[in-house]
């Protein structure tokens, strides 16, 4: 069963779709001085500014760009997400393939450990220690791989062990390869897929974590964000600028979240074709 | 009463014969087997002192030193005291004297006769063999074949000597005629000392009580005949057994590689040996006396390269495999039958160290196995289901390639060059092309042939192939046990073959050992175990495939004639 992941997600819908907002945050992300003429902490001098063509979306309490608080903001968003996807699917292989392929008492110490920690509610847990950390970025990337990794690892492990039981590694082990090559050659390989999906999947949740976290207001008030934006604009509910400056943030992070879902549902349809059957 | 001691024969050029050593007792028959050129007749001729080139060493008959006598004496000797039965060839006769004439004169060269005594003694000896009236009176074109061989038996039987050289007494003879010929034979030489030369091994079989088997000029196994013949220690007598049409013997006719060349210093097999050392290129075997048969060979005949010895495996508290014992050894396929869930495939992954074996041991050429990188070079599996075995995600080159990576052979140009040697010898492509496809693009067949190559890139001297073919059509399957089978004679590869299928193990296997759950139950000859299954779940086997076969004929025909 030789399957192109990459072309079967472009090839369904909500693959294409999910795809597509994630590469346009990305886009105006990386790309935004670009974008705007403006600097998310410089004072513009008009305060409350309603959109123009100067502001495209008004100017905040502080005389603020609104607009450069989004794109500003997307790239937190982007890296917190990432980062913390990243660092956390990392660990998740290791312990998982670290379990499935030694066994014994390392795998049960190991998932012992996993499952404690799956049982924490890991939103819980974030904002007790953010709210004692104060996190900046590379710190919020820490806190979140940190609670997120168990369902990775156990997803991994399980897979793991799957693939360990294939008949090319068994064939593999008798040309005399050891337990590196193993990994490296045949079970990276045949799990690369789905530690790609959990990648997603963490994304989704870090992206949501972080604006959660910054929303609540416990995260480093100098970080510029999402959440952030919004807490801040629902203290003027009763003026007009919910308008464009508390509906985009919200867009904005449905948009991202909802693009890594969509990319996630993907992955897992093409990983799982049991899935594709019920589609049907 | 005749002994051979240290004979040499030779032409001038490379000794035909050397070193040869023979005892023929009295009421004796001995074999001399081996394929043509091998010296066989050479040897016959140098008994009889009619042999053009020198001769060195002792023939001792009755007593005396042929070879440190007169000519004159010897020529006295001969046709009276020896005598040969010549190779049935148009000129063994003088085509102008009838079958009688020329019996009358050979037994009037020895004795002082009448012409008339003479006469009757020659006509009673050619009714002896069968020729009567006129057919005694012809001239030898006018006789058939069998009756020309009739009438050079009754020629050489002229003197009633004591020692009859036959020389492929059966050659060329049609299947009815040759039972008739041997049936004689092996009457007239009752009471006689004979030497069989043929390279007809059912002849020999039924004439003669021991063989000796000659290749390059010497001897390289002899001992008792039915021995011999179901358990050949040499691999030239292997070789030579396997590539003749047998009735008993089921597996496919195998040749011997190569062909036989003069001179060649040490082993004089060694060319053509698939187990050859060092020392066999060096040395010449002596022949070495091995439990009532003499072996001449440097590796003590064909030897065990996997030993499993009460080997059990569990699985908790299910015992998969127990006390199991085979012997596979050098260029023979074991075919390993019986039910799926006896543990078959089991046995085979503890031998590659893919389940831990519980007690018992496994030994590869004598040596303990240890679970090194090193035993992989020398034992490789096929597994059953090649579509998994083989990595969806590597190409042909990859995964043919896989074993020299993990191993560490050559570089790249190298592994290039091994990997498209051994496609070509599973009889696959090997161009650029091939190389880059992925499996799911190739048949379930070419799929399986990759797989072999794969388990062959390393040249391992012994295959385990659990049910290789059991995925594919028929006609997929004969070809790769086919080629399998070339291999194994190339290469002199063995073959532990897993199989439910029994008529398929028939065809393929040396020998057959029968799994029931767990235990080795019985294990023999191919064609004993088929033609006479002692273990009750062996015949339960046999039966079941019998009564699958199709009719071969319809009961009568009468009911279609009109």
């Amino acid at each position: 069963m030789h399957i192109d992941y990459w072309r079967e997600v472009k090839k369904s819908g909500p693959g294409r779709a999910g795809l597509a907002a994630i590469t346009a945050v990305a886009a105006l992300a990386v790309l935004a001085p670009l974008f705007t003429g403006h600097q998310p902490g410089e004072y513009t001098g008009a305060i409350f500014h309603p959109p123009s063509r100067e502001y495209w979306l008004g100017t905040n309490d502080v005389g603020q760009d609104i607009w450069t608080h989004l794109l500003y903001g997307a790239r937190t968003s982007l890296a917190v997400g990432c980062g913390a996807a990243a660092l956390s699917a990392i660990v998740s292989a290791l312990v998982g393939g670290l379990a499935a392929l030694s066994g014994g008492i390392t795998d049960r110490v190991l998932m012992r450990l996993t499952d404690s920690l799956l049982v924490v509610p890991p939103i819980m847990v974030a904002i007790l220690a953010a709210a004692y950390f104060r996190p900046g970025a590379a710190l919020l990337v820490f806190l979140l791989a940190a609670v997120m990794w168990p369902g990775g690892a156990r997803l991994v492990r399980s897979q793991a062990l799957a693939a360990k039981e294939r008949a090319h590694v068994a064939a593999a082990r008798t040309f005399g390869a050891g337990r590196l090559y193993l990994l490296t050659r045949h079970i990276m390989p045949e799990i690369g897929p789905v530690i790609i999906a959990v990648l997603v999947m963490d994304a989704r949740r870090a992206v949501f974590m972080e604006a959660g976290l910054s929303f609540l207001g416990v995260a480093d008030p100098a970080v510029v964000s999402w959440g952030k934006m919004m807490q801040q604009a629902l203290r003027f509910s009763y003026l007009d600028v919910w308008k464009w400056w508390l509906l985009p943030a919200g867009a904005a992070l449905s948009l991202t979240v909802a693009g890594l879902a969509f990319t996630g549902f993907a992955l897992e349809t093409v990983l799982n074709p049991r899935l594709k059957e019920r589609d049907r | 009463m005749l002994e051979i001691k240290g004979l040499n024969i030779t032409y001038g050029g490379p000794p035909v014969i050397s070193g040869v050593d023979l005892r023929l007792d009295r009421g004796e028959a001995l074999a001399v087997i081996g394929e043509s050129g091998a010296g066989k007749t050479t040897l016959g001729l140098g008994v009889m002192g009619l042999v053009k080139g020198r001769c060195t060493g002792e023939i001792v008959f009755g007593g005396r030193n042929l070879l440190a006598m007169a000519e004159d004496e010897r020529r006295r000797m001969r046709g009276r005291d020896m005598a040969m039965v010549f190779q049935n060839v148009d000129d063994a006769l003088h085509p102008l004297y009838t079958a009688l004439d020329q019996i009358v004169e050979a037994i009037l060269t020895h004795r002082r006769l009448e012409r008339a005594a003479a006469r009757k003694r020659a006509e009673d000896l050619l009714r002896r063999v069968g020729l009567e009236g006129s057919r005694a009176a012809a001239y030898p074109h006018q006789l058939s074949g069998g009756e020309r061989q009739r009438a050079l038996i009754a020629m050489a039987l002229a003197n009633d000597p004591a020692l009859l050289i036959l020389d492929e007494p059966t050659a060329s003879l049609d299947a009815l005629t040759k039972g008739e010929i041997t049936a004689l034979i092996k009457g007239l030489i009752k009471d006689k000392a004979a030497l069989v030369i043929t390279h007809d091994i059912s002849t020999a079989a039924r004439l003669t009580g021991r063989m000796a088997v000659l290749y390059g000029g010497r001897i390289v196994e002899c001992g008792p005949t039915a021995e011999l013949l179901a358990d050949p220690r040499h691999p030239y007598t292997r070789g030579l057994l396997r590539s003749y049409p047998y009735m008993a013997a089921t597996k496919d006719l195998q040749g011997i590689p190569g062909r036989m060349e003069r001179g060649v210093p040490g082993c004089p097999f060694h060319p053509r040996c698939t187990q050859k050392i060092d020392l066999c290129r060096r040395e010449t075997p002596v022949p070495e006396s091995n439990g009532g048969r003499l072996v001449a060979c440097h590796r003590g005949g064909i030897v065990p390269l996997l030993e499993i010895k009460r080997l059990s495996v569990s699985f908790g508290p299910v015992r998969a495999v127990r006390e199991a014992v085979i012997t596979l050894h050098e260029g023979e396929t074991l075919a390993l039958v019986g039910k799926s869930g006896s543990g078959k495939t089991t046995l085979a992954r503890a031998v590659m160290g893919l389940v831990p074996a519980g007690e018992g041991e496994i030994r590869l050429e004598g040596g303990k196995i240890d679970g090194s990188r090193d035993f992989y070079r020398k034992v490789q599996m096929v597994f059953q289901n090649p579509g998994e075995s083989v990595s969806h995600r590597m190409n042909v080159l990859q995964a043919v390639g896989e074993p020299l990576d993990v191993q560490g052979i050559g570089n790249g140009e190298e592994r290039l060059a091994l990997v498209r040697r051994v496609l070509d010898e599973v009889e696959l492509p090997s161009d650029d092309g091939f190389l880059k496809k992925y499996p799911h693009q190739l048949s379930g067949g070419e799929v399986q042939r990759v797989a072999i190559a794969r388990a062959l890139v390393l040249n391992p001297k012994v295959l385990i192939a659990d049910e290789p073919t059991s995925a594919l059509d028929a006609s997929v399957q004969a070809k790769i046990l086919k080629l399998l089978l070339n291999i194994q004679e190339k290469r002199g590869l063995a073959i532990l073959l897993i199989t439910h299928d029994i008529a398929l193990a028939r065809k393929v296997s040396d020998r057959i050992a029968v799994m029931l759950n767990g235990r080795i139950v019985e294990e023999g000859p191919a064609g004993r175990v088929l033609s006479s299954p002692r273990h009750g779940f062996t015949k339960k086997l046999v039966e079941a495939v019998l009564s699958k076969c199709p009719p071969t004929q319809p009961e009568s025909q009468d009911s279609s004639l009109p």
